[in-house]
């Protein structure tokens, strides 16, 4: 990838290297994917690179279109025809006890073939946003967590149903024994989305995906699904990839930030100078957007103007550059700007902080 | 709110809906027969008022009955009991809760409905001039050209381009449909305006246009707006006062700063304590509260929210507290409002 080239930002002090990653669990690299519609070509992805630290949250955010869920696809090896991965990786850093880290490019594994099975559901878990129409109405919440079990931890039924029960116990499913012979339709929308975390976490991952898992929710459900998850991380210091386009509960939930906009990212940060110094103007403008409980004044908000382009158009230059208040005529409409790493570890994609291009843009 | 107030107290007092007891009860049918076998309690009782030009926010939890009663509110349903007092500019006060259908057309040009999906909410068969016209021929207020200009003069009070009319709703987006919608409503400058949730189904980006757009029209056209909404952050942006929902009953009503800073039923704290904050400096756990919420078809004794309220003590489970103003333009149904002392939103430092 071309992202790795070292080239000294002009007078700045800030290295554009690519740091050496502390301690991560994936790695996605220049990923590229794409669907071939009728329409035309959808370009979902477009050089996405990211990664997910051990044992953190990571927050992913942006508005619908902007790639964050073909993300969480394209690692599970998920993306169906017309969509594909035309390039790019995607990186898993087995940790095997205290040795160095087995690496396995998930890319590079056969979509249906066993080893990618023996990923999904085991290691590598997803939850998704609308808990009724990802469990199967037809079969009782606990024969579904039986069926991951069965398949990926050699245990017989008996001992399956007593894991099943475990891991409902442990997401606070009130009485886990009866639940666990009840089908989804039963309970409410925020116990089934607990038993999908339980579901997802039956065969304990190192990482879980969690897209939108608690946009279907009401707030005061939402609220208890997020302390669960947050509990749960750090008991069993499990990686979260957590997609979702409310700020809020980033800044509740995640210890580190990217920021998508149009297939690419252009903000990783740690979540507190997200919030506090947010660099890329995308950031800036989302942040001043959004209406903020506590503030105790009205302020006019500051919306941000046009809207998020299609994406079957091509933008030439930055691909925010028409709706960006810092738009610099003659730079951000004629290169895509590459990524800028920052010395304290922060990574952002835009002219005001280097003027280092984007090679195959 | 006394049932006894008159008409006089409420234009006093600049109210222009006023509404009492208001029930939507929808039967539950069972069997060969289609017994009537129960009632979902969807609207138990509501009592409120909006005054004239201001914005009333109305909060709560999916399936609370917040949709249920701005729809009855307009009699798109009708109400099964109570009031809706209406202060038409022409004909002055009537309960629009007992009129017929015929009666009711001439007052409808006053009260209008934004809905919250901008997809499903816009007929795709017709173009937008269309859209925006149909209220006008409906009621004749318009034809031939001075139709068209008026349609074009409304796009561009919404911030549409009046060129782009012929065109139909599936070429528009989120953000520009939602405008399609309030031109719509805005078309027979209507004196209420009763807005469904207009902006969750919008970006976050394109939500703030919305809400300026809101509060422009507003100050414009003197409109007044019931904003029902699940968002607390947006409401507390936009609403001059806040009724709090639970299962078909308001258990509080304020201003949206005594809500907020202030509150005074359990249910209103839990619910401020569970709005996820935009600041990592300021994580907070969330107030467990135990259980689900009441079934509106078989609601619990006495207060709905004593079986998940950690304050309830014996009498909760037994008499049904009345909404009460607890003190000036501060509306409670708890019975222990001046005993508890609850928390509201912390107030966080500026980013």
């Amino acid at each position: 990838m071309s992202d790795q080239v070292s080239v000294k930002a002009a007078g700045s002090g800030q290295n554009v290297q690519q740091p050496t990653r502390r301690d991560s669990i994936l790695d996605v690299r220049g990923l590229y994917t794409y669907f071939y519609t009728d329409l035309g070509v959808a370009r979902a992805l477009n050089g996405v690179t990211y990664s997910i630290p051990r044992e953190k949250v990571l927050g992913i955010v942006g508005e619908s279109g902007c790639g964050k869920s073909v993300t969480a696809l394209s690692i599970m090896q998920l993306v169906q025809p017309p969509g594909r991965i035309v390039k790019g990786e995607v990186v898993l850093h087995r940790q095997n006890g205290a040795g160095p880290t087995d690496d396995v490019v998930l890319t590079d594994l056969a979509r249906h073939g066993v080893a990618m099975r023996h990923i999904r559901g085991a290691e590598i878990a997803m939850i998704f946003q609308e808990p009724m129409s990802s469990l199967n109405p037809l079969f009782t919440i606990g024969a579904q967590i039986m069926e991951a079990i069965l398949l990926h931890q050699g245990v017989d039924e008996a001992e399956a149903r007593d894991r099943a029960i475990t891991s409902l116990d442990r997401v606070g499913m009130p009485s886990p024994k009866v639940v666990v012979d009840q089908y989804p339709h039963q309970i409410s929308g925020g116990m089934r989305q607990r038993a999908m975390i339980a579901l997802a976490l039956s065969c304990a991952p190192s990482l879980l995906i969690a897209d939108e898992p608690t946009t279907a929710l009401d707030v005061t459900t939402e609220a208890q699904i997020l302390d669960l998850m947050r509990t749960l991380q750090q008991d069993i210091g499990m990686s979260i990839m957590f997609i979702t386009h409310d700020l809020g509960v980033i800044a509740q939930t995640a210890d580190e930030v990217v920021i998508m906009y149009l297939g690419r990212v252009v903000e990783q940060a740690p979540v507190d100078p997200l919030f506090y110094d947010p660099l890329h103007p995308y950031t800036r403008a989302l942040l001043r957007s959004i209406p903020r409980i506590g503030r105790g004044i009205k302020e006019k908000l500051q919306p941000i103007r046009g809207v998020v382009p299609n994406p079957y158009s091509r933008i030439t230059g930055c691909p925010f550059s028409p709706r960006c208040d810092s738009f610099m005529t003659g730079v951000c409409n004629v290169n895509v700007p590459g990524v800028t790493y920052l010395d304290d570890g922060r990574a952002v994609r835009c002219f005001l902080y280097s003027d280092r291009v984007e090679e195959n843009g | 709110m006394g049932s006894q107030t008159d008409f006089a107290d409420l234009s006093e007092d600049n109210v222009l809906l006023d509404v009492q007891g208001l029930k939507k009860y929808f039967p539950i049918r069972r069997g060969l027969f289609q017994k009537v076998v129960g009632h979902v309690k969807a609207v138990d009782g509501v009592n409120f008022f909006i005054r004239d030009g201001e914005t009333l926010g109305l909060v709560g939890e999916s399936g609370c009955g917040k949709t249920t009663t701005g729809r009855t509110i307009l009699h798109l349903l009708s109400p099964t009991a109570g009031k809706v007092r209406f202060k038409d500019p022409e004909q002055g006060w009537m309960d629009i809760a007992s009129m017929s259908r015929q009666e009711l057309q001439p007052i409808r040009r006053n009260m209008q409905i934004i809905f919250q999906d901008p997809f499903m909410s816009l007929n795709p068969r017709m173009t937008v001039k269309r859209i925006v016209a149909e209220p006008l021929i409906i009621n004749k207020i318009a034809a031939g050209q001075e139709l068209i200009d008026r349609v074009a003069e409304i796009l561009k009070v919404v911030g549409l381009r009046p060129e782009y009319m012929s065109r139909y709703p599936h070429a528009f987006s989120g953000g520009q449909r939602q405008r399609i919608g309030i031109a719509r409503a805005l078309a027979l400058r209507p004196r209420l305006m009763i807005c469904d949730e207009p902006v969750s189904a919008l970006d976050v980006s394109i939500q703030a246009q919305v809400l300026n757009l809101l509060e422009e029209l507003q100050e414009q056209f003197d409109l007044t707006y019931l904003f029902i909404a699940h968002d607390l952050s947006v409401v507390e942006h936009i609403c001059d006062r806040v009724a709090v929902m639970y299962v078909g009953k308001l258990v509080e009503v304020a201003s949206t700063e005594e809500l907020y800073y202030n509150p005074k039923h359990p249910y209103t704290e839990a619910l401020m304590a569970a709005v996820p904050k935009a600041d990592p400096r300021q994580r907070d756990r969330p107030i467990k509260l135990p259980g689900e919420v009441a079934s509106p078809s078989n609601p619990p004794s006495g207060c709905y929210f004593h079986p998940r309220c950690r304050y309830a003590k014996p009498i909760c489970s037994q008499e049904e507290p009345a909404l009460r103003e607890v003190e000036k333009d501060h509306w409670v149904s708890c019975h222990f409002a001046e005993e508890l002392s609850l928390r509201g939103v912390v107030v966080g430092p500026s980013v």
